[in-house]
C-alpha cells in the first residue's frame, strides 16, 4: 500500500515538473478547441446555396421563389442559365438547383383536377446528407403553394417550438470531442510513449529485482495519469464554459464516469501498445497509426452520421466514437448514466478486453 | 572454507540465447561476508550470471541457493534479501535523491533511515537535487543506496565503477570495504583487475561462459608460478622461438604484443636482448613488471581482460 501511495506521488511529481509536456498536452486541445470554435461555431452547421432557372418569368414563378427565399437556410442564387448551374451543382459550389421550366405558371394558374406540375430539382447524390436537407425545404416550399392553389385547411398541424435548451451550436458539438480526444491522446500516446521509455532506460529492469509488483506498478500508474487527466478535463471545460458558455446539461456524475471509463480503455489499449513496441521510437508511430483514424473517424470533429455508408461498421466499434458520444449525450441533452448504458458496455468491452491483451503483452524489459 | 557458511550456492547454471550460450554450467559458492568478485573480459557471461542471480533472467538450466532461497522457486524471498545495482541503470531523472530513496524503500516491507543512508553515501549535499543533475560518481553511489535501502544482507554490484574517474572509483572503493566491515556479502563484477586485487576476498575468473578459475587474489597470482612479467614487440614479423628464451616459464602472446613469464628477470632479458641481436631484430615498448591478475588471465586464456 505505501509503494502504491509513494508510486502514485512519484509519477504525479514527474508528471508537474515536466512543465513542457504538461503545457502542450493542455495547450493542444484548448487552442483546436478555441480555433475551430470561433470559427465554425455559431454557423446552424448546415448552408445551403440553391440555384433558380426561371425559364417561366410569370407572376406565379415569382410566388414560388419569394416562398424559397422566406427560408433563411437557404441562400437562392438567381440564373438563366441551366447548364452552368448543373456544372456548378457537380463541383459542389451548389446544393440544389431547381428550373422552374416553361408552362408552370400557366398549368399552376389553371388549378383544378389536372395532373400536378413537375418540377425539376437536381441534387447532387455524392453530398447526400445536405441534398437531402435542401429537398425537403423545397418540398416545404411548393407544398405551401400547392395548398395556398387549392385553398387547403389542415385537420391537423404540428406547434413546433424550438427549445432553447437544445438549440446546439457546433461548439456544443465540439467541446466534449475535444474532451475525448484529449483522454485518448493523453493516455493511450502518453501511456505508451512512457512504459516504453522506461523499460528501454533500464527503469522497469531496476524496479523488477525489488519486491515491487507488477499490479502495484500499474494501479499506481493508473490513479496518478486519472488524476491528471480528470484535472485536464476539467481545465478544458473551464475555458470552455468561460469562453463559449457551455455547460453540463446532465449529471457531472455521468461525465466523471465517462471519463473514468475513457481513461481506462485507453490506458490499457497504452500498456498494449507499450508491449508490442520494442523501442520507444516505434511506439509513437503505433499509437499514430490507431489515434489518428479515430479522430476523424470516431465523431470527434464531425458527427459520425456524416461518415460514408461503408465505414459506418468500422467507426461504431471504435472506443472514441462511443466516449464522444456518451460525453455529448450528457453535456449536450443531459442524458442520464441509465440512457447510455450501450456505450458505457462498450467501453467496458474495450477496458476488460484491452487490460487482458495488455497483462498478456507486459514485460518489464 | 570449515566454518565458513555459505551463503550463495550456484549449481549448474546455464543460460543460452538461440545456439549462443552465454553462461555454460557455472558452479561456485560464496562465503558469508565476503566480497567476491566475478572478473572476465566483456562478454565472459560476468553480468548474465549476476542477473540470473537476482532474478532478472531465468535459468535455463541448473540453480542457486542465495541467502537459503532458491532462486527458481522463490524469487520473492530471495529478492528480500538481496540488494541490487545494475549496470547502466537510469532512474527516474526528475525526482530528486531523497524522494527516490522513499519510493524504493516503499517496495520493501521495511526500510532503512533515509538520512543515515544518505549520509553513509556522501550524498547529504545532493539529498534536495534531482537525479538529473548528478555527476556519474554521485549516480552510481545513489544506485548503491537503493540497493541498500531495505538493509539486504547480500548486494549485488554490476560493474560499479565503470566509467567513473580514478576519484570516484576509490570513493566507491571505500564505500564496499565498509560494506564488508558491516558484514554485508558482497558479489561483484568487474574488468579491472586493480579493482579485484583490492576488492575481493575471492575472484572467480570467467570467459566464454566458463569459470575458469576460483581463489584469493594472491593465490591466483601465485598460481602463475612465476613473479615476472616482460612484455615486448618487435617492430617486423619475426620467427623466434619464444620459449627457447633462458628461464621462461609461460608465454603469453597477443596480436604482435609478447608476454614472457619468469621467475629469474636478469637471465630472461639477457637471453632475450641476445636472441634478439643474433637475429637483428629491434626490441619495442619492452617493459618488465610483476605479475599481475591480468597476467593470471592472460595465462589461463590467451586474451586481455580488456580488448584493445
Amino acid at each position: 500500500m505505501r509503494a502504491y501511495y509513494q508510486l502514485t506521488l512519484a509519477q504525479l511529481r514527474i508528471f508537474l515538473r515536466n512543465r513542457q509536456v504538461l503545457f502542450w498536452t493542455l495547450a493542444f486541445p484548448i487552442f483546436l478547441m478555441i480555433m475551430l470554435g470561433s470559427f465554425l461555431g455559431n454557423g446552424n452547421g448546415i448552408s445551403l446555396t440553391v440555384a433558380v432557372v426561371d425559364q417561366d418569368k410569370s407572376e406565379q414563378s415569382k410566388v414560388l421563389v419569394e416562398e424559397l427565399k422566406k427560408n433563411k437556410a437557404i441562400s437562392i442564387e438567381k440564373s438563366s442559365d441551366e447548364k452552368d448551374m448543373l456544372q456548378q451543382l457537380k463541383d459542389g459550389d451548389l446544393q440544389l438547383v431547381v428550373t422552374i421550366p416553361e408552362g408552370y405558371g400557366k398549368s399552376v394558374g389553371a388549378g383544378g383536377n389536372a395532373e400536378p406540375f413537375k418540377l425539376p430539382v437536381y441534387y447532387n447524390e455524392t453530398n447526400l446528407t445536405v441534398s437531402q436537407v435542401g429537398l425537403q425545404l423545397v418540398n416545404n416550399a411548393v407544398d405551401t403553394i400547392s395548398k395556398k392553389q387549392v385553398d387547403y385547411k389542415p385537420a391537423v398541424v404540428t406547434d413546433s417550438k424550438g427549445v432553447e435548451a437544445l438549440n446546439l451550436r457546433y461548439i456544443d458539438f465540439l467541446v466534449p470531442g475535444i474532451v475525448a480526444m484529449m483522454i485518448m491522446s493523453n493516455n493511450m500516446n502518453g501511456v505508451a510513449g512512457q512504459i516504453s521509455s522506461w523499460r528501454e532506460r533500464g527503469i522497469l529492469r531496476r524496479m523488477q529485482g525489488t519486491t515491487l509488483k507488477a499490479s502495484t506498478f500499474i494501479a499506481a500508474q493508473i490513479t496518478a495519469r486519472f488524476m491528471l487527466n480528470g484535472l485536464q478535463a476539467m481545465i478544458v471545460l473551464g475555458v470552455a464554459w468561460a469562453v463559449f458558455g457551455i455547460e453540463v446539461r446532465g449529471s457531472w456524475l455521468t461525465v466523471i464516469a465517462f471519463v473514468t471509463l475513457g481513461t481506462l480503455a485507453f490506458m490499457a489499449i497504452g500498456f498494449i501498445i507499450a508491449g508490442i513496441a520494442k523501442t520507444p521510437e516505434s511506439a509513437g508511430p503505433i499509437a499514430g497509426f490507431l489515434s489518428f483514424p479515430m479522430l476523424f473517424l470516431g465523431g470527434v470533429f464531425f458527427p459520425i452520421k456524416d461518415m460514408p455508408e461503408f465505414l459506418q461498421p468500422i467507426v461504431q466499434i471504435l472506443p472514441i466514437a462511443h466516449l464522444s458520444h456518451a460525453l455529448r449525450e450528457t453535456m449536450n441533452v443531459g442524458a442520464s448514466f441509465m440512457n447510455l448504458g450501450m456505450e458505457a458496455v462498450i467501453l467496458g468491452c474495450w477496458l476488460v478486453g484491452a487490460f487482458i491483451a495488455a497483462s498478456f503483452t507486459f514485460k518489464w524489459e | 572454507m570449515e566454518s565458513l557458511q555459505e551463503i550463495i550456492k550456484v549449481q549448474g547454471l546455464v543460460k543460452r540465447y538461440g545456439d549462443f550460450t552465454a553462461v555454460d554450467g557455472s558452479e561456485f559458492s560464496v562465503h558469508k561476508g565476503e566480497v567476491f568478485g566475478l572478473l572476465g573480459p566483456n562478454g565472459a557471461g560476468k553480468t548474465t550470471t549476476l542477473e540470473m542471480l537476482v532474478g532478472l533472467r531465468k535459468p535455463d538450466d541448473g540453480t542457486a541457493m542465495v541467502g537459503g532461497f532458491d532462486i527458481t522457486r522463490e524469487l520473492d524471498k530471495v529478492k528480500e534479501v538481496i540488494g541490487v545495482q545494475l549496470q547502466s541503470t537510469t532512474l527516474f531523472e526528475l525526482l530528486t535523491v531523497e524522494e527516490i530513496l522513499h519510493l524504493y524503500g516503499s517496495f520493501y516491507r521495511d526500510h532503512i533511515s533515509i538520512p543515515d543512508l544518505i549520509e553513509d553515501m556522501l550524498l547529504t549535499e545532493k539529498k534536495d537535487s534531482r537525479i538529473k543533475g548528478l555527476s556519474g560518481g554521485q549516480k552510481q553511489r545513489l544506485a548503491i543506496a537503493l540497493a541498500l535501502v531495505h538493509d539486504p544482507q547480500i548486494i549485488f554490484l554490476d560493474e560499479p565503477t565503470t566509467g567513473l574517474d580514478p576519484q570516484a572509483r576509490r570513493t566507491l572503493w571505500d564505500i564496499i570495504l565498509r560494506l564488508k566491515d558491516r558484514g554485508k556479502t558482497v558479489v561483484l563484477t568487474t574488468h579491472y583487475m586493480d579493482e579485484a586485487h583490492v576488492l575481493c576476498d575471492r575472484i572467480a575468473i570467467m570467459d566464454q561462459g566458463k569459470l575458469i578459475a576460483l581463489d584469493t587474489p594472491g593465490e591466483l597470482v601465485k598460481n602463475l608460478q612465476s613473479d615476472s612479467a616482460v612484455e615486448f614487440r618487435f617492430d617486423e614479423e619475426a620467427d623466434v622461438v619464444l620459449e627457447e628464451i633462458e628461464a621462461v616459464k609461460q608465454v603469453g602472446s597477443q596480436k604482435d604484443v609478447h608476454i614472457l613469464y619468469t621467475d629469474d628477470l636478469q637471465k630472461t632479458l639477457t637471453s632475450l636482448i641476445a636472441t634478439a641481436s643474433e637475429k637483428e631484430l629491434k626490441l619495442v615498448d619492452l617493459q618488465t613488471r610483476t605479475a599481475t591478475l591480468e597476467d593470471v588471465f592472460i595465462h589461463m586464456t590467451g586474451r586481455r581482460l580488456r580488448e584493445g
